[in-house]
């Protein structure tokens, strides 16, 4: 008797926690990107998933709603152009020098410490373009960093909401 | 043709700029919607005003865990991006009172963004946002220079708003609309320039850095109430972002306005400001002029300011290719000094060009040797015998621009032997100053001992044909020439010619006058006071009767003359015929609908539209003066002024016969009598129409001025300026 309740305890316990597990695969992290004080235009950044061989795996956000320009963002629209996927949901306004942005992006867990980097790659009309202006692979401690800029980004910061 | 360097520079400007102000404008049309379109929404909470900052985080932060920034827009609403308790991200207008979430951003329709585009770059990213800026600055320069040549049009810049002369349509409204329209468009001009400077670089925001110095913050106490969210309302905020995560050093970015204020997320004190450069506060008011957001009265203003655009497009490309018509003076086959006739010619706008040259085409054909120039060459001439002088009269009596040297030249230039001359004015009787710059030419060639006049000065309004071949007739008889007008004959518009039939016919009275009944075939508009447009098959030549409309038939009184072609050709006319003719609209003669009381004076076949307006408008209080030869004259109108004695429509008629009596009693006459009925018109915003001859006209307004100056202490130039009396004479 004994052992049937705790057999039905486990047995629920497990559907929970698995249940548990499959719904809740994904976490949304503040994201906040820091400009530095270039001259000129506000800049399209454009954050991505980037599979353990180094491909576009999905886009995560983009800073610049003007589709005009996203054929000047020349590695990410290699990857978009084709695919077209919809990030209408997933766009704010460009981000000016000396400015910041925050913005709520969303990646699924099974995605950290498991190979995959998330890119920054920022763009600015008759500037120059920075492919990984912020790279670095998804860890379960780089997710809750600051890590600095290579290009037009000063720092980017993250945090598990 | 000569153009004045303004007059120049206002067209060359127009034809440079013109695609991309014609694309510009259309695009600026369906863009002033868009601000139109947003304000309609439904997110607008009312008394936002009232909430202040530090109600609002509370608000927010009560119901939700995290939130990531609020915004609040030119059209004062409110819009969040916040976490919720169950971990959704929520985007979209907010209500601040209660932090209820209103519903999403609604997507920039496409149409909107493809005209923006459009609009700002031509699709040509750098090089289109280059040439539309270019095209705005043209725009501008266009503008100034169309005050400019208002102001000189006008004479004097404090007469830029006075009344506009209405001599063609597309001429006065592209005065007057672009009058209305001017601020608006150097607005547009001007911010839409800036806004282009802005994208080039070429103005640049600086803006200066924060400094937050921690050590001194770290332990700051929380300042209850007096904090800055407390005293800043919510609709000054343009954004609120707030701390990135509960660090300490994390704090709340506040964008006003004018200003950028970090505030420490503990304690509410201020950690750093920074005020906005003065290119930011022009930036975001040149943005917010240029685009109209968060006014609809704005953008409706900017939306009739491009429409207004569109029409200067239209009526002045009109205007251009009108005056192109008029072409240059003709090549001359004699020179100077080997010609017996010289003429000439002064004009703003070439349009005395044409009879000028059908002059110069005449005296050709009639074997003497001739030689044509403008007025600002007039040099000596060795042989000349005669000198005829046409010359038109800018603004308020100046002379036109190929002319202003002239009476500086006359003193410096001798001639050898005297010359007879003539002189024509063209101009348009309703301006004030009509032929005055004629009338200084003849006197300085009066005074100058060279000169000797064979004819009087002859002024001609409207370039009337007419008048000038009865001139050509004295001026053939005392030089003892033949010279025919050579004309061009304007191709017949017979496509737009309407068909009439002939109703009745009187006949010819003791007064060589009949009156002719026309009703139009096809249904038209138009009313009494307007003007039938004939082209006789003979000459081809525009004749113009002023008509009166009456149960949808055209009422003409008409003179016939014993050469003139159009009145012999009437007066053959029987019941049933077709006549083909024109109604041109003639506004400035109609009765208006909403007028109390009238007064209307005519002579001799002047009566012709106001036998149409006595038998209607009967909301209309109608004195009717009437001046003519003999009782037997009245007799072809008594029906139409008894039919309207009878139905009420006319309220008083006065007649005065010439010849019936010794002493010669004429129209004004009778005016003079019935002073009472002007003072009381006029007194009620009445109105006084006149028709007939021009001299009638002349001894009328005397008469009227007696009346104006002693009962009602204004010149009756008060009334003429505005409009309270109307003319048509001839």
């Amino acid at each position: 008797m004994k052992n049937i309740k705790l057999i039905f305890s486990i047995a629920i316990l497990s559907i929970a926690l698995f249940s548990f597990t499959t719904i809740n695969t994904s976490t949304k992290y503040k994201c906040m990107v820091q400009m530095t004080n270039y001259v000129g235009e506000g800049a399209y950044v454009v954050i991505s998933l980037i599979n353990p061989d180094g491909q576009y795996e999905k886009t995560l956000y983009v800073q610049g709603d003007d589709e005009e320009w996203y054929n000047d963002i020349t590695e990410w629209w290699k990857f978009q152009g084709k695919v077209r996927a919809d990030i209408d949901a997933l766009t704010g306004a460009t981000i000016s020098g000396g400015e910041r942005a925050i913005s709520v992006i969303q990646i699924e867990d099974s995605k950290i410490d498991a190979g995959y980097s998330i890119r920054f790659e920022t763009a600015v009309e008759d500037q120059e373009y920075y492919t990984k202006d912020v790279q670095f692979l998804l860890t379960s401690e780089s997710v809750k960093s600051k890590t600095e800029g290579s290009g037009f980004i000063r720092y980017v910061r993250l945090m598990p909401n | 043709m000569t153009l004045s360097i303004w007059r120049y520079s206002h067209l060359t400007l127009a034809i440079a700029s013109f695609v991309f102000v014609f694309l510009a404008t259309i695009t600026g049309i369906v863009l002033a919607f868009q601000p139109i379109s947003e304000q309609m929404q439904p997110f607008k909470i009312e008394s936002v005003n009232q909430l202040d900052v530090d109600q609002t985080i509370t608000t927010f932060k009560n119901k939700y865990p995290e939130i990531i920034n609020i915004e609040v827009d030119a059209n004062q609403f409110v819009s969040a991006s916040v976490i919720t308790a169950d971990g959704t991200s929520l985007n979209g207008y907010f209500n601040p009172k209660t932090a209820a979430f209103l519903g999403e951003k609604p997507e920039i329709s496409t149409f909107f963004k493809f005209t923006t585009n459009l609009h700002r770059s031509l699709f040509l990213k750098g090089i289109g946002r280059f040439f539309v800026g270019l095209g705005s600055f043209l725009l501008f320069l266009i503008a100034i220079t169309g005050s400019i040549l208002i102001i000189k049009r006008q004479s004097g810049i404090k007469r830029f708003f006075a009344k506009v002369v209405n001599e063609n349509f597309s001429q006065y409204w592209h005065v007057v609309l672009g009058r209305l329209s001017l601020i608006p468009i150097i607005i547009i001009t001007l911010t839409g320039v800036y806004l282009s400077l802005l994208k080039f670089d070429l103005i640049s925001e600086k803006k200066q850095k924060h400094t937050v110095d921690f050590q001194t913050t770290a332990f700051a106490e929380k300042q209850p109430d007096t904090n800055i969210f407390n005293t800043t309302r919510l609709t000054e905020v343009v954004n609120l972002e707030f701390p990135f995560s509960e660090d300490e050093e994390d704090y709340y970015i506040l964008k006003l306005k004018d200003k950028e204020v970090l505030v420490h997320q503990y304690s509410g004190q201020v950690l750093s400001q920074v005020d906005y450069p003065m290119v930011t506060f022009l930036s975001n008011l040149s943005l917010t002029w240029h685009t109209g957001k968060g006014s609809i009265v704005w953008s409706i203003v900017l939306l009739i300011a491009c429409l207004n655009i569109l029409f200067f497009i239209y009526s002045g490309f009109k205007m251009t290719i009108e005056r192109r018509k008029n072409k240059a003076l003709p090549k001359n086959k004699f020179t100077k000094d080997k010609a017996e006739v010289i003429i000439l010619v002064g004009s703003e706008t070439g349009q005395s060009y044409t009879l000028a040259t059908a002059f110069y085409k005449g005296v050709i054909a009639s074997g003497k040797t001739v030689y044509i120039s403008d007025l600002n060459s007039y040099t000596t001439y060795k042989n000349a015998k005669q000198l005829v002088v046409f010359t038109s009269t800018y603004g308020e009596g100046e002379a036109p621009i190929n002319a202003k040297n002239f009476i500086t030249l006359l003193k410096s230039a001798p001639q050898e032997q005297t010359i007879n001359y003539a002189v024509v004015g063209f101009g348009s009787l309703k301006y004030k100053a009509y032929c005055k710059y004629a009338q200084m030419v003849d006197a300085s060639l009066q005074l100058h001992p060279n000169f000797t006049p064979n004819l009087q000065l002859q002024k001609i309004h409207n370039q009337s044909q007419s008048i000038f071949k009865d001139w050509l007739q004295q001026w053939n008889t005392v030089v003892g020439t033949n010279v025919s007008l050579v004309l061009d004959n304007p191709a017949i518009k017979t496509k737009k010619q309407q068909t009439f039939k002939v109703i009745n016919k009187t006949l010819l009275n003791v007064d060589n006058t009949f009156v002719l009944q026309l009703k139009p075939t096809k249904k038209i508009n138009f009313k009494s006071g307007d003007l039938l447009a004939v082209y006789p098959k003979q000459d081809g030549i525009e004749r113009l009767y002023s008509i009166g409309k009456m149960d949808n038939q055209i009422v003409i009184s008409v003179k016939k003359h014993e050469f003139g072609v159009c009145s012999t050709y009437f007066n053959t006319l029987q019941k049933e015929d077709v006549v083909n003719a024109i109604i041109k609209p003639n506004p400035t003669f109609n009765l208006p609908n909403k007028t109390k009381r009238a007064v209307l004076i005519a002579n001799g076949t002047g009566i012709g539209p106001f036998l149409g307006m006595i038998n209607t408008n009967p909301q209309t209080e109608k004195h009717l003066f009437w001046g003519g030869r003999t009782k037997q004259s009245l007799s072809l109108y008594q029906k139409y002024i008894d039919s309207g004695l009878q139905h009420n429509t006319l309220s008083s008629f006065n007649v005065a016969f010439s010849q019936e009596q010794e002493e010669k009693i004429y129209v004004q006459d009778i005016v003079a009598k019935n002073a009472a009925i002007i003072t009381q018109v006029l007194g009620d915003d009445g109105i006084i129409m006149i028709c007939g001859s021009l001299a009638m006209q002349n001894n009328v307004l005397k008469v009227l001025n007696h009346i104006t100056t002693t009962k009602l202490q204004l010149p009756i130039s008060f009334y003429i300026d505005n409009q309270v009396i109307k003319t048509d004479c001839y």
